[in-house]
C-alpha cells in the first residue's frame, strides 16, 4: 500500500540524503586514492593525488550540501522531519534555530565531520609532502563520521542515523496511516529549555572543532610511522596539537560557563561522566605536547610522545562513545540515548585503537628510542614526569567514568562512589598537586644539563615564597577549612603562578621564546586557585534555620540552602534583604524579580540590585529553573529558584469578579469594618484609607438600566512602603444587591464593598487577608562563589600563552 | 635502576592505587534492604509511589521533602531529602537516590530522576491528536 502524504516537502530530504551518501562516498574514494597516492613509488606520477583531492573536496562540498538541506528544514518548520520535529518548535527564535542544527546527535556528526572537512582543507594547502599519507588517515576519519549519518540498512544491520529521516518513518503510530497526517501536526517539540541558552549557539562549534582538531597530529603521528619519517612529524604536530588544546580547552569551559549561567545544580563542574569524557582527551593531549616538545629538543620519550598523541584520538572516540551509545544510562543526565549505533561507535574506537597498536608493534624495532638515561636535572626528564601523570590523571577519570561500561562489559553491578564529588575532587587535587609543581621548577631546569647549587636555590626561594603567600590566601579566603590536600594544591599553583611569572619576566627582557609556555602556565595556575576557592569556599548566602531539624544528613545536602520568601515581604538573608516583588512573563520564560538590598552596620543603604531567575515552563520538559547570577569583581552571587506554588490560572481574577464563596477559602476569616470618608483601616501588612465613592462605577460586561446603581469604593492600600489603589464595586441591579470584590494580589488582599449605611454616611468594607501560605512566594537558593573570576581569567590568559606558542612554532615550522 | 624504570614503577604504583581505590570507594546498586544492612551510603533504584502523599511545605520547612519510594524489589520505604521538591517530581518514571538509612527511613542525599519526555522523545501524543481530528 503506497499512501500518497499530503503537504510534505520532500525534496530538501531526498537532496540532503544523496548529500549524505555523497559525503560517504567521495571520503571512501579520497582515503582509497590518498594510499595508493602515498604508496606510489612513482614520484612524477600525481593522478592520484589529483584524484584524492577532488574526492576530498566532494566531500567538503556535499558536508556543506547536508548542512543547507538539513537548515533548510529546520528554518521552514517542515515538521515531516523527524530532526526538525524532535528539536525546534515555531517560537523558536532563529538564533536558537542556528543551535537547534545541532541539539541531535546527528548534526554533532555534522558539525564534526565539517570541521574535520575545514581542517582536511587547510592540510592539503599546507601540508606539502606530507599531505598524502596525513590525508589518507583524515580521509579515512571521514569516511566514519559519514558512515554514522548514513542511515542505509546494508546487510542486515542500519548503519548511522540521518538526519533526513521523516517523522512517519522514525515513529510507529496509528495517525500515519492518514494521508493527510501533517495538518495534525501543528509543531515540534521545540528545544530543551536548557539548550537555550547564548552558550549552546558557540559552546558546541568550539568543542566539536576541538575534537575535530584532535585528528590532525594524530595523523602527523601515523604518518610517522607509516613512512618512517620518525623525527620530522613533530614539528608540525606541535602547531596542531597546541592548536587542538586550545580549542577543546576553550569548549570545555564554555560548556562549564553555560553550566554555571543556565544550570541549576549550582557550579561550574560537576563531575558528570560527560563532562569528564571531554576532558580525557584535553589531558592526554596536553601530555602529548610535552613529550613533543620533549623530543624535539632532546630526542627523549619518543615512545611517550607517540603513544599519547596516537591515544589522544582514540580517547576523542571512546568520549563520543560514551556521550552518544546509551551506555551511561543512569549515571549521566547529558547523555544521548542509544540511536542504534551502539556497535557502529565500538567499532569505530576498536577500528582506530587497532591502527595505532598495530603501526607501533609493526615499526617498534625502528623507532627512535634513546638507550641513554635522562639526566635527573634536565627539562625534559621532568616534563616527562608531567606527561605521565596528566595521562596517569585521565587514567583515574576513565575507570570510574567508566563504570557503566564496566558493568556491561563484566556484568557486575557497581555505582559511582556514593560521595562522587568528594571523590574525584580529592584524588584529582592530588594531581594537580604533582602537576603544578612541575610547571613550576621544571621552567627553572634547562634541557640536557643544568646547574643543581643554582637550581636549587632559585628554586628553594620562589618555594618559601609561595608557602607564605599560600598561607595568606588560605587565611583570607576561609581554605583551611578543606581538605589538606587542596591546601597543598593551592600552595603548588601559586608557586607555578610565581615562577611562570619570573619567566615571562624574563620573556620581556629578550628571551621571548619561553613567553608562550610561561603565559600558558599562569593561567593554568590561575584556573586552578578560581576553581579551587570558588568551588571550595562557595557560601550558601540564603541559609534557612527556619524549620524542623531533621537529623544528622550528610554534610553536602545539609547545607538548608532553601528559603521561602513571600511576596513583597522584606526578609534578611545573609548581608542581605531581599524583596521577592512579583513576576513577569517573556513566553517561555517566567522571570522571578527579586530585589536584594545591602545596608552597612549604620542601616544605610549601600547597594541595591535585581536579580532575575527565571523558570521556563516546558510542556515536554516540566518547569526548567536557570539562575541569575550579580557579578563583582571578585565573587558572584548566584540566585536560583528551587520552588514554586503551584501555578494558578490568574485570567479573571482581577477584573470584574463576583464573590465567590469557594474564593474565600483561600483567606482567614473576613473582618468588616465601618468606615466613613477618610478613615483608616489597618490590616496585617499595612494600612488602607478610604477615600471617597465613585457614583459612576462600572463592572466590565455587567450593562446597567434604568434603577440600577453601581458605586465605587475608593481605597489607597499601603503596604510595605507601596500604594495601591482598589475599587470594590457595590451594585444594585433589579432590586438585588451584588458586589464586586477587588483584590490587590501583592499583598494577598481581597476587599468587599458590602453594605451603604446612609443613615450613618457610612459603608462597610470586608477585609479578607491570605494566611501567610497562600500568599505569593518563592522558595529561592542563593549562592557567593568567591573569586570565581579567577578561574575564567586563567582561561583567557591559557588561551593567550597557546597562541603565543602558536606563533612561535608556526615561525620554527617556516624556517625549517 | 634507570630513572625512566622508577618512574614506570612508579606509574603502575599509582595506576594500582586507582584501581584499589575503585574498590574501596565504588559504591553498589541496592535495594531498601541492602540499605538497613549497610552502614553509609549506597544507591537504591526505584519508582515513587505516586498514591502516596509527597510532602513539602515551604512554609513550614523549605529544605524536607518527603515520599514514598518503591525499589525494584517492591520494597517501599519513606524517603526524606534535605531540599526542595525537584520540578516534576511527580511525573518521574525512575528514581536513583543516594543515601542511606536513619530510622527506617531512607534519608537521601541525592536525588536523580528520569521523567518519561527526557527519555522516551519520540512519543506523538496521540490523544491530543485524536482530539483535533473529531473538530474536522
Amino acid at each position: 500500500m503506497n499512501t500518497v502524504f499530503k503537504g510534505e516537502h520532500l525534496l530538501p530530504g531526498h537532496l540532503g540524503q544523496i548529500f549524505v551518501i555523497l559525503a560517504f562516498g567521495a571520503a571512501l574514494l579520497s582515503t582509497i586514492s590518498y594510499y595508493f597516492a602515498t604508496t606510489n613509488t612513482n614520484k612524477l606520477d600525481r593522478s592520484w593525488l589529483k584524484l584524492a583531492r577532488i574526492a576530498f573536496y566532494l566531500n567538503s562540498l556535499s558536508i556543506l550540501g547536508i548542512g543547507s538541506c538539513l537548515f533548510y528544514v529546520i528554518y521552514n518548520h517542515y515538521f515531516e522531519y523527524h530532526y526538525a520535529w524532535s528539536y525546534t518548535s515555531r517560537d523558536l527564535p532563529v538564533y536558537y534555530i542556528v543551535s537547534g542544527f545541532w541539539n541531535g546527535q546527528e548534526g554533532g556528526f555534522l558539525l564534526w565531520t565539517f570541521w574535520q572537512a575545514v581542517l582536511g582543507n587547510i592540510l592539503i594547502v599546507r601540508a606539502k609532502s606530507w599531505e598524502q599519507p596525513v590525508m589518507t588517515v583524515v580521509s579515512l576519519a571521514q569516511v566514519w563520521l559519514a558512515s554514522m549519518m548514513l542511515g542505509i540498512e546494508f546487510l542486515g544491520v542500519r548503519l548511522g542515523s540521518s538526519p533526513f529521516l521523516l517523522l512517519r518513518n522514525a515513529i510507529e503510530a496509528p495517525i500515519f496511516s492518514n494521508p493527510d497526517y501533517l495538518s495534525f501536526i501543528k509543531d515540534g517539540q521545540g528545544m530543551n529549555p536548557l539548550l537555550q541558552n547564548y552558550w549552546m549557539v558557540i559552546h558546541p562549534p568550539t568543542l566539536f572543532l576541538g575534537l575535530a582538531s584532535v585528528v590532525v597530529p594524530f595523523s602527523y603521528a601515523v604518518a610517522g610511522l607509516w613512512q618512517k619519517r620518525y623525527k620530522e612529524w613533530v614539528t608540525p604536530a606541535i602547531s596542531y596539537a597546541l592548536f587542538a588544546s586550545m580549542i577543546l580547552g576553550i569548549g570545555v569551559i564554555m560548556g562549564s560557563l553555560w553550566a554555571y549561567e543556565s544550570l541549576n545544580f549550582g557550579g561550574f563542574w560537576a563531575w558528570d561522566p560527560v563532562e569528564n569524557a571531554s576532558i580525557f582527551p584535553w589531558l592526554t593531549l596536553v601530555g602529548g605536547l610535552h613529550v613533543l616538545i620533549v623530543f624535539k629538543n632532546t630526542g627523549h620519550s619518543y615512545f611517550t610522545a607517540t603513544f599519547l598523541i596516537l591515544f589522544s584520538f582514540v580517547m576523542v572516540l571512546y568520549s563520543s562513545f560514551l556521550a552518544r551509545s546509551g551506555v551511561l544510562g543512569d549515571t549521566s543526565v547529558h547523555a544521548f540515548t542509544d540511536l542504534g549505533m551502539f556497535w557502529q561507535l565500538v567499532t569505530f574506537i576498536l577500528a582506530f585503537l587497532a591502527l595505532s597498536v598495530f603501526l607501533l608493534i609493526w615499526r617498534w624495532k625502528e623507532l627512535p628510542i634513546t638507550k641513554k638515561d635522562e639526566e635527573t636535572y634536565s627539562r625534559e626528564f621532568w616534563m616527562f614526569v608531567g606527561a605521565v601523570f596528566l595521562g596517569l590523571s585521565c587514567f583515574h577519570l576513565v575507570v570510574f567514568t567508566s563504570i557503566p561500561v564496566w558493568n556491561r562489559m563484566f556484568g557486575t553491578n557497581w555505582a559511582p562512589p556514593a560521595d562522587l564529588v568528594g571523590h574525584y575532587n580529592i584524588v584529582q587535587a592530588a594531581f594537580a598537586v604533582v602537576i603544578a609543581l612541575l610547571t613550576g621548577f621544571t621552567q627553572f631546569l634547562k634541557y640536557k644539563k643544568t646547574d643543581i647549587g643554582r637550581f636549587f636555590i632559585t628554586t628553594g626561594v620562589y618555594f618559601v615564597f609561595a608557602l607564605v603567600i599560600a598561607a595568606l590566601v588560605v587565611y583570607a579566603t576561609g581554605l583551611y577549612k578543606l581538605h589538606f590536600v587542596f591546601l597543598v594544591v593551592m600552595m603548588a599553583s601559586i608557586y607555578s603562578i610565581m615562577v611562570n611569572g619570573k619567566i615571562l619576566a624574563d620573556a620581556f627582557k629578550g628571551k621571548v621564546k619561553l613567553a608562550g609556555s610561561a603565559v600558558a602556565h599562569i593561567g593554568f595556575g590561575l584556573m586552578l586557585v578560581g576553581a579551587l576557592i570558588a568551588a571550595g569556599t562557595r557560601k550558601v548566602v540564603s541559609k534557612n534555620d527556619k524549620g524542623i531539624d531533621i537529623t544528622d544528613f550528610s554534610k553536602a545536602a545539609n547545607e538548608r540552602e532553601n528559603i521561602q520568601i513571600f511576596k513583597n515581604e522584606p526578609m534578611k538573608m545573609g548581608d542581605y534583604v531581599v524583596t521577592y516583588l512579583g513576576d513577569s512573563v517573556s513566553q517561555p520564560n517566567h522571570y522571578y524579580k527579586v530585589n536584594y538590598k545591602r545596608y552597612d552596620n549604620a542601616g544605610k543603604l549601600v547597594e541595591e540590585f535585581l536579580l532575575k531567575p527565571n523558570v521556563q515552563i516546558n510542556p515536554q520538559m516540566g518547569l526548567t529553573p536557570s539562575p541569575d547570577t550579580k557579578h563583582y569583581l571578585f565573587h558572584d552571587l548566584y540566585t536560583h529558584i528551587t520552588a514554586l506554588p503551584a501555578l494558578k490560572k490568574q485570567a479573571d481574577a482581577q477584573e470584574g469578579e463576583m464573590h465567590g464563596e469557594e474564593d474565600d477559602k483561600n483567606y482567614e476569616a473576613p473582618i468588616a469594618h465601618e468606615v466613613a470618608v477618610g478613615d483608616t483601616i489597618r490590616f496585617r501588612e499595612g494600612y488602607m484609607v478610604y477615600k471617597g465613592l465613585n457614583k459612576q462605577a462600572t463592572v466590565q460586561n455587567i450593562p446597567l438600566s434604568g434603577n440600577d446603581v453601581a458605586i465605587g469604593a475608593q481605597l489607597e492600600v499601603v503596604s510595605n512602603g507601596k500604594t495601591y489603589q482598589a475599587e470594590p464595586v457595590y451594585m444594585i441591579k433589579k432590586n438585588s444587591a451584588f458586589d464586586f470584590a477587588r483584590k490587590v494580589e501583592d499583598i494577598g488582599l481581597k476587599l468587599r464593598f458590602t453594605k451603604i449605611l446612609p443613615d450613618r454616611n457610612k459603608i462597610e468594607i470586608t477585609v479578607y487577608q491570605q494566611p501567610e501560605n497562600k500568599k505569593p512566594w518563592i522558595v529561592m537558593s542563593a549562592l557567593e562563589f568567591p573569586y570565581i573570576n579567577f578561574l575564567w581569567a586563567g582561561t583567557i590568559i591559557m588561551v593567550i600563552g597557546f597562541l603565543l606558542s602558536i606563533f612561535r612554532r608556526n615561525k620554527e615550522l617556516k624556517t625549517v | 635502576m634507570k630513572k625512566s624504570s622508577i618512574l614506570g614503577l612508579v606509574s603502575i604504583a599509582v595506576a594500582i592505587a586507582v584501581i584499589i581505590s575503585f574498590y574501596g570507594s565504588a559504591s553498589t546498586y541496592g535495594s531498601f534492604k541492602d540499605a538497613k544492612s549497610t552502614n553509609g551510603q549506597l544507591h537504591v533504584i526505584g519508582y515513587l509511589d505516586k498514591e502516596k502523599e509527597l510532602y513539602y511545605d515551604a512554609s513550614k520547612d523549605a529544605n524536607y521533602f518527603s515520599f514514598f519510594m518503591k525499589d525494584k524489589k517492591g520494597e517501599e520505604c519513606k524517603v526524606v531529602f534535605a531540599g526542595t521538591k525537584p520540578q516534576d517530581f511527580e511525573r518521574s518514571e525512575q528514581i536513583v537516590l543516594v543515601g542511606e538509612m536513619k530510622n527506617n527511613e531512607f534519608h537521601a542525599s541525592h536525588i536523580q530522576m528520569k521523567c518519561p519526555s527526557k527519555y522516551v522523545q519520540d512519543k506523538v501524543d496521540v490523544t491530543e491528536v485524536s482530539a483535533k481530528k473529531a473538530e474536522l
